[in-house]
């Protein structure tokens, strides 16, 4: 029993106030300070027209080629990253996006039907609205 | 055909209380909150105050009519502020009840928690109780998570302090007990 002025903490309150102290800190090595995987892409999901998407791994570098609805495009895996090297559409968008590399990332060339997506354990975007 | 209409003394015990916590309530209400989502939440210092003066019963019908009450009059009735109202005050008074129940089972009385600790316990289940039901039914990303470790501290911190309020009324005011 501690009195502090008119404030009488009971001995069930100070364990109450240090367990609270204790769960805080908690949360907060286990919200912040986790080095888990989030966000981490492991696979690379390219999608043609309404075909279903094929997966490449991330792991190994190669350069894809595939053809598009109007023409060939090249998309390149490099050290977990993916990205779209060559494009035979017009407006280049894709190409100029870059570099996709976290989970949930995106894009697309849209005259050639195609769209490469990253694909992770836990995706870090709840929903794409344009990155451009 | 005659209509009796009776109110009770306990009837009038709650209404004084509810008038009273939805007055904090409206109050604080107009305040800005210096972070979203974080509130000194004075209001729950009425519903401990008559927890632990008259038992979780009329502290359910104070904290109901207080959330109805409240967001009728705030314009906020059945909106999302409405649910997370509910939800908080709902799960702090269920987290009481059960922190309670061993004491009252095992006739441990001089041991159970006073205001501040049971202040506390109502700070962080109101908050978390919030936390859960904005994140399943508003935002079900689990980015909101890194969040909740801010909201608990201050939950700690503005438990601890409406718990030093609730135990300085309670030695100011005195009541029957029944």
């Amino acid at each position: 029993m501690l009195t502090i002025g008119k404030v009488i903490f009971k001995v069930t309150d100070i364990i109450i106030l240090f367990a609270a102290c204790i769960l805080t800190m908690q949360l907060y090595s286990i919200f912040w300070f986790d080095g888990s995987q989030q966000g981490k892409a492991e696979t690379l999901l390219v999608q043609f027209a309404d075909n279903p998407p094929a997966e490449y791994s991330l792991n190994e570098d190669r350069i894809l080629q595939l053809e598009g609805k109007i023409g060939s495009i090249l998309i390149e895996i490099k050290q977990g990253k993916a990205r779209f090297i060559h494009s035979s559409c017009r407006n280049q968008f894709c190409v100029f996006h870059g570099w996709l590399s976290v989970a949930g990332d995106s894009t697309a060339c849209l005259p050639n039907r195609i769209s490469i997506s990253l694909k992770g354990t836990i995706s870090d975007y709840d929903a794409i609205a344009g990155s451009q | 055909m005659k209509l009796y209409f009776t109110t009770t003394h306990a009837d009038h015990k709650i209404a004084l209380l509810a008038a009273l916590a939805i007055t904090i309530h409206i109050i604080e209400s107009a305040f800005p909150s210096p972070l979203p989502g974080i509130k000194p939440g004075l209001a729950n210092v009425i519903t401990l105050f008559t927890f632990i003066k008259y038992g979780w019963k009329t502290a359910l019908q104070v904290s109901l009519l207080r959330v109805i009450i409240s967001s009728l009059l705030l314009g906020t009735f059945l909106s999302p502020t409405f649910l997370l109202s509910l939800s908080g005050a709902l799960l702090s008074l269920i987290s009481l009840i059960l922190i309670q129940l061993p004491f009252r089972q095992f006739s441990l009385a001089e041991y159970q928690p006073g205001a501040v600790g049971y202040a506390i316990v109502a700070s962080i289940s109101h908050m978390s109780g919030q936390f859960l039901v904005a994140w399943y039914f508003f935002i079900p990303h689990p980015g909101l998570f890194k969040l909740l470790p801010i909201f608990i501290t201050f939950a700690v911190i503005l438990g601890l302090v409406s718990g030093i309020i609730t135990q300085l009324l309670i030695n100011q005011i005195q009541c029957e007990h029944n």
